[in-house]
């Protein structure tokens, strides 16, 4: 009966040790395949089948079997590959330029638009001020008189 | 106003400036295939055995045959035997032999060489710029390059074992020890 028990506690420990081994939570094959491109068919890994593609799941499994992370992962990869196995580039140091500028694309433009809206219900204004006839004023004065009269 | 709008015409053609270098810059750098006769791309590359950096401009003076190959890729173990017999046969004339692992993980890469015996020189293009360079279609592919550093030979697109690429194979070896 104590061998038994010796015998399964040994299993469910042997079972439990990769899992317990980690000090973090473990990163998933999931949560990675969708940030990870295929270098020969330039699709992310879940969209892929190519044998490269292949190749790659195996090594992120492997690498999350030893408790590798998700950052050290994609570290290792783009040593590997080059950054351009990364589907998105990094959020840091001068790659953090691809995040922002298209923001700051969109924002000076809003921007622009709102100026150009701005300017343009301004000049349609009822308040605006007649443009300037070319006429001084005594003429002027005589043609407001003139056409009083008409009236 | 006239200042913002000044500005603003600034800023804009400074970004429409901006995007049009881009787009002369992607033409310009973009990778077009060697042309036979022409001079092969060199490129320096990380050595699978760990022993720093190779550069092909290095080979100047030697015939060379370029091999693109990976560990993912079926045809490459086909005539990866192949080639390493051709790698003993012509190295006793000078040729040397460089393999260059395409897009391919360095772990599976090492136990490919050291599962089919492969002893010539062999460097890593993770990153496929080299690849690009040769305007490379897919995985076996090889170059020929004479002693004055230009592609001979016919560029062959498959496994060297494949029947229509036997001779060619020789007779692109040949080109490079004749010229």
């Amino acid at each position: 009966m104590i061998v038994r028990f010796a015998a399964v506690l040994v299993a469910a420990l042997g079972l439990a040790g990769p899992a317990a081994a980690c000090a973090h939570p473990r990163t998933s094959l999931n949560a990675l395949e969708g940030e990870i491109m295929c270098p020969t068919c330039h699709t992310t890994l879940d969209q892929s089948d190519a044998p490269a593609a292949q190749r790659i799941e195996v090594f992120i499994r492997h690498r999350i079997d030893q408790c590798a992370t998700e950052s050290q992962i994609k570290d290792e990869l783009v040593q590997n590959f080059g950054a351009g196995i990364l589907a998105a580039p990094p959020r840091s140091g001068f790659d953090l330029l691809a995040w922002w500028l298209p923001l700051g694309g969109v924002l000076l433009g809003a921007v622009a638009l709102a100026f150009g809206v701005w300017r343009w219900s301004r000049g349609r204004g009822p308040d605006e001020a007649p443009p300037p006839s070319g006429l001084d004023d005594e003429t002027e004065r005589r043609l407001d008189e003139l056409l009083a009269r008409l009236d | 106003m006239r200042t913002l709008k000044l500005t603003g015409q600034v800023v804009a053609l400074a970004a429409v400036a901006g995007l049009l270098g881009l787009l002369v810059w992607r033409l310009t750098h973009q990778s077009t295939p060697p042309k036979l006769g022409g001079p092969a791309p060199i490129f320096t590359a990380k050595r699978m055995d760990g022993v720093g950096s190779f550069d092909l401009a290095s080979l100047r003076g030697k015939p060379v045959v370029v091999n693109f190959w990976a560990s993912w890729c079926a045809p490459c173990k086909q005539e990866a035997q192949a080639l390493e017999q051709a790698w003993r046969q012509y190295r006793k004339q000078g040729v040397v032999f460089v393999g260059i692992d395409y897009h391919d993980v360095t772990g599976d890469a090492r136990r490919f060489l050291d599962h089919h015996g492969v002893t010539y020189l062999s460097v890593l293009d993770g990153s496929g710029q080299i690849g690009d360079k040769y305007g490379l279609t897919g995985v076996p592919e090889t170059f020929f390059v004479d002693r004055r550093g230009r592609l001979v030979g016919d560029h062959i697109l498959g496994p060297i074992t494949l029947q229509k690429w036997a001779s060619a194979f020789h007779q692109g070896v040949q080109a490079a020890l004749d010229s």
